[in-house]
């Protein structure tokens, strides 16, 4: 650091916080409204990143590998009758795709439906239930806590057993192990051969108040309408957005789509969720950074005024120190740094109330708020900036100032 | 007393044709109109003249505070007459230390700050600055004060703090602007005293005044009318006109 710029800096930094603290109630007052911003911001932007964090915690239980071919996508875009009248899956195919897509880890066929749930007069309603084959468990990353998961025997001979999601086994069986007990799923009576460990919350939705039963025992017991999605995981270390492209031609293929027709499919990724989730959030992104830009430019005012109050004070301070050698640039630096200190200082306060904000809505809410360290760092940075740039023009003005009158003023 | 002279001139300050001209809603006021003198090292120089004479604009012109309209004004063999506002501030700080009728010292700082400052302008370390700041106040007998605040002292003692803020830089010459003006008779007369043992320390003082009585005890004086200089001689025959006073000692030390 040459000489004068250490005399600028050393000074500068010096004189504003004594500065700071010699007008410590103003300084307090100008900080709260930079801190309003930052606090907003900060509030804000922890709130989303908590939703984004959540989120992504729940697309991982999906599974970042596994794809879902189905008459239905998972973002409808347009029209839903559309969808309807598509042919529905059958289980040759499933053996089809099996055979030509060699980057299939794992593949089942789905179906599922809303069902009511009993034991010795308990209840639980709107559980999901599910049909499955062995191969499923593999895919959705379900891991069997006790008992054992469903298997090929089961689905062969439709046998009325079932594997129950960690909501459910804690609803119905609170002290009791459900292992051979019998539990009615809509009325009908199945046994339990197994538990699930629990996975969370996907949505909102909980995806351990599920049961799961053999495909096949799911058809012959609650009809044959309901059509059936295909469930795969695609081998570790393959490209999930190539064996989709693969996956479009086989299964074309498979159901006999003519070419030039479009698909009468979709196939569904986790992603897919996570880009409408994006855009969704990204509205908010938004609306936050706009609100916060407002709070800090009015912030940013409140600077300047103070500012020029400041060097009007201190005007016969300037002329002092030009009068002893201050250069110019040195007057500037110490404005500038006064004004990018008071900034700073109310970003801080600002990020603790931001973040304090955040932490009570994620508590009393259950919107889960997650503030990054990077994002303190920028609250306090940003500030600093605003400070700084409105700083520039009550610094320039005690620079400009002619020695002569400057010492002259009363 | 010894006395150091510059490697060119032997004149500390020349000052040749030097006019200034102020722009007053429109119209003209020439504040100097060619005022040319020299001061050598070691002098002891009173400015004197009526208000409105153009002394305070010669003042702040040799201060380096103001630059001349035309004219060429020589300091320490430097030509500061178009200097840059930057370059200014550095000769102000090496060159020039000044003393206030009023003080200008930062109320909000100490004794001992407020001496340290044209040292902190200057880059120098804190330790050493310390240092020769306490050497400065004790020159002017306050080193009992240097913790005190300004309001915390008397007049006369902001005014030593002032001259001892003014000596530490070292400066080429000590530029004095009605020093004794906001003081009682008593303390002027201490503050006078002051000067003279600078003086003899062989300090060049430039001493601007509008008292006659004060210009009288300074070896030389300048007289200023209208711009312009009517007198320059012995301090007792230009300011009271006393023509039986000693010849001025013009060119040098006593």
């Amino acid at each position: 650091m040459s000489k004068a710029v250490r005399v600028d800096v050393m000074e500068g930094a010096r004189i504003a916080f004594f500065s700071l603290g010699a007008n410590r109630m103003r300084t307090v007052l100008t900080t709260v409204g930079i801190g309003i911003g930052v606090a907003t911001l900060l509030a804000i932007i922890g709130i989303i990143q908590g939703l984004n964090a959540s989120f992504d915690k729940q697309l991982a239980s999906l599974g970042s590998n596994t794809l879902q071919v189905s008459k239905f996508p998972w973002v409808i875009k347009g029209d839903w009758w559309m969808y309807r009248n598509r042919k529905n899956f059958t289980l040759p195919q499933v053996e089809q795709i099996r055979a030509q897509a060699p980057f299939i880890a794992a593949i089942s066929p789905i179906v599922g439906r809303n069902g009511d749930v009993g034991f010795n007069g308990q209840q639980l309603s709107t559980v999901d239930v599910f049909g499955v084959t062995q191969e499923y468990f593999a895919i959705g990353s379900w891991q069997v806590m006790s008992g054992r998961s469903l298997t090929d025997a089961d689905n062969a001979v439709t046998r009325p057993v079932a594997v129950i999601g960690a909501t459910v086994a804690e609803g119905l069986f609170p002290g009791i192990n459900p292992l051979g007990r019998s539990i009615r799923i809509d009325g009908r009576p199945f046994q339990v051969v197994g538990t699930l460990a629990r996975k969370g919350k996907l949505l909102e939705r909980d995806q351990d108040l599920a049961v799961m039963v053999p495909f096949k025992t799911f058809y012959s017991t609650f009809g044959k309408g309901r059509p059936f999605s295909i469930s795969m995981a695609v081998d570790q270390g393959q490209d999930i957005r190539k064996a989709e492209e693969q996956l479009v031609g086989i299964v074309r293929r498979v159901r006999g789509t003519p070419p030039g027709a479009p698909d009468d499919f979709s196939i569904n990724r986790p992603e897919q969720l996570a880009q409408t989730y994006e855009q969704l959030t990204g509205a908010l992104y938004g609306v936050a950074l706009g609100v916060g830009f407002i709070t800090m430019l009015v912030g940013g005012i409140g600077i300047m005024n103070i500012m020029l109050v400041s060097v009007r004070e201190r005007t016969r301070e300037i002329g002092i120190r030009r009068a002893l050698g201050a250069r110019k640039r040195t007057i500037v630096v110490q404005f500038l740094m006064e004004a990018s200190a008071v900034s700073a200082v109310g970003g801080l306060l600002g990020t603790i109330v931001g973040l304090g904000t955040a932490k009570v809505v994620s508590l009393i809410t259950p919107l889960a708020a997650d503030v990054q360290a990077g994002t303190i760092m920028g609250g306090v940075g940003f500030a600093a900036l605003v400070g700084l740039l409105f700083g520039i023009w009550p610094a320039a003005r005690a620079a400009n100032l002619d020695p002569v009158e400057a010492l002259r003023y009363e | 007393m010894s006395q150091v002279n510059g490697a060119g001139s032997p004149r500390l300050i020349d000052v040749q044709d030097v006019t200034r001209v102020f722009h007053v809603g429109g119209e003209e006021v020439r504040a100097l109109r060619g005022v040319s003198f020299g001061i050598s090292r070691g002098e002891w120089v009173a400015i004197i003249g009526q208000s409105g004479s153009g002394k305070s604009t010669l003042m702040n012109v040799l201060g380096c505070l103001d630059t001349p309209s035309s004219g060429r004004y020589m300091l320490n063999n430097k030509d500061v007459s178009h200097m840059t506002d930057d370059e200014l501030a550095v000769v102000r700080n090496e060159e020039i230390g000044f003393i206030f009728q009023t003080f200008q010292l930062l109320p909000k700082e100490t004794a001992l700050s407020n001496v340290e400052l044209p040292l902190v302008y200057r880059g120098m370390r804190a330790k050493e600055r310390r240092e020769r700041a306490r050497a400065a106040l004790a020159k002017v007998h306050l080193e009992h004060r240097m913790h005190h605040r300004p309001n915390e002292l008397s007049g006369g003692q902001r005014q030593r703090v002032a001259i001892a803020r003014a000596l530490v830089a070292e400066p080429s010459m000590l530029l004095a602007d009605e020093p004794t003006g906001n003081l009682d008779s008593a303390t002027g007369e201490e503050i006078v005293r002051l000067f003279e043992e600078l003086h003899r320390a062989g300090n060049t003082l430039v001493l601007v005044t509008h008292e006659p009585k004060l210009a009288a005890r300074c070896p030389r004086a300048i007289r200023l009318s209208d711009g312009e200089i009517v007198a320059d001689g012995p301090g007792r025959q230009v300011a009271l006109g006393d023509l039986h006073a000693p010849p001025a000692q013009a060119a040098g030390g006593s």
